[in-house]
């Protein structure tokens, strides 16, 4: 019996062009396994966005759009929306970097959240902004040392990191909000449920669902895969608390 | 027989799945892959795997496509 293949909505011949060990590929593959199991290939509409998440669209075999900067929601609900007039129920999800979401998106976003838009958007926390050489993001730690703070983030100076996912779960429009992380195969298991549980939100038509997912950078972090998922589960996770922040049907 | 296939072109030698696996059977081979270094085989002299796809969900390139229990 075939207990595991490659998804089916994976480009064919297509390899992951991140760098080795990176919790992006885990995250893309996750989400094609999910639109599998849920038969939403044919009527998906992914948003990519700006960062090591734009490749997306190399990989993963659905209609994609690229959005500016920070924009992805916007462009989402814009989608959604037009699509609804005439008719057409597409489904509709964003895959944003937290640099993206939580920082020069954070209005977009939020009010994509606010308003309750049907659409799922799923962020990847890897606590800075993996593509351009590890800068600091908002939601880099304190005392996390990146190529822009390489005193350790300080709170005087710098600020607090975001915690989006509790954010989000604070906006009436969102119908569920939750952080997990990719560190063990208990947690890629669980990741897979929750996601599969904000796709099926939307189906339903609940509003603005949310899934942040923390995950490793080992080429920015300047740690061995192993280090970096070592790292997750003992420091960013005391940060960064998983688990379902908002939950609609358990209100 | 249980067994994995792993594509050795899409291997980046992060070793995740050496890690992960219960009966350690995934160990370097001595090819070198694209990043420079020996890419993961699966060596299973003694129908030892399990056909848990633990290996399979912890890959980051989808390297190992097939995992077959039985």
């Amino acid at each position: 019996m075939q207990v595991f293949s490659t998804p089916k909505t994976i480009k064919e011949n297509s390899s992951f062009t991140f760098c080795p060990g990176c919790d992006h590929g885990v995250a893309l593959k996750l989400v094609a396994m999910v639109l599998d199991e849920l038969n939403l290939q044919e009527q998906t509409i992914a948003v990519a966005s700006s960062g090591c998440s734009v490749l997306l669209y190399d990989f993963l075999d659905v209609d994609c759009i690229e959005s500016p900067h920070g924009r992805a929601c916007a462009v989402a609900t814009g989608i959604k929306r037009a699509h609804k007039a005439q008719g057409n129920n597409k489904f509709v999800f964003t895959y944003q970097g937290d640099g993206d979401f939580a920082s020069i998106g954070i209005s977009e976003s939020l009010h994509s959240a606010l308003r309750g838009e049907n659409i799922t958007a799923i962020c990847i926390n890897n606590t800075n902004y993996g593509m351009t050489g590890g800068q600091m993001g908002p939601t880099s730690t304190l005392g996390q040392i990146t190529s822009t703070s390489p005193l350790g983030r300080n709170k005087e100076y710098h600020g607090f990191p975001i915690k989006t996912a509790e954010h989000i779960a604070l906006c009436d429009g969102a119908s569920f909000s939750a952080r997990v992380a990719l560190y063990d195969v208990k947690n890629i298991i669980n990741a897979k449920n929750t996601i599969k549980k904000a796709f099926e939100y939307q189906k339903e038509g609940l509003g603005f669902s949310f899934v942040e997912i923390l995950s490793s950078c080992p080429t920015n972090w300047k740690l061995s895969p192993q280090d970096s998922h070592k790292k997750i589960e003992e420091e960013l996770s005391k940060t960064y608390k998983l688990g379902i922040f908002k939950d609609i049907k358990n209100e | 027989m249980s067994y994995i296939k792993i594509n050795q072109d899409k291997c980046k030698s992060c070793y995740l799945c050496m890690d992960v696996c219960p009966k350690k059977l995934i160990k370097k081979s001595e090819k070198i892959g694209k990043t420079g270094q020996n890419v993961a085989e699966f060596i299973d002299t003694n129908n030892e795997c399990l056909g848990c796809s633990q290996c399979a969900l912890v890959c980051p390139d989808i390297a190992i496509t097939e995992v077959v229990k039985e």
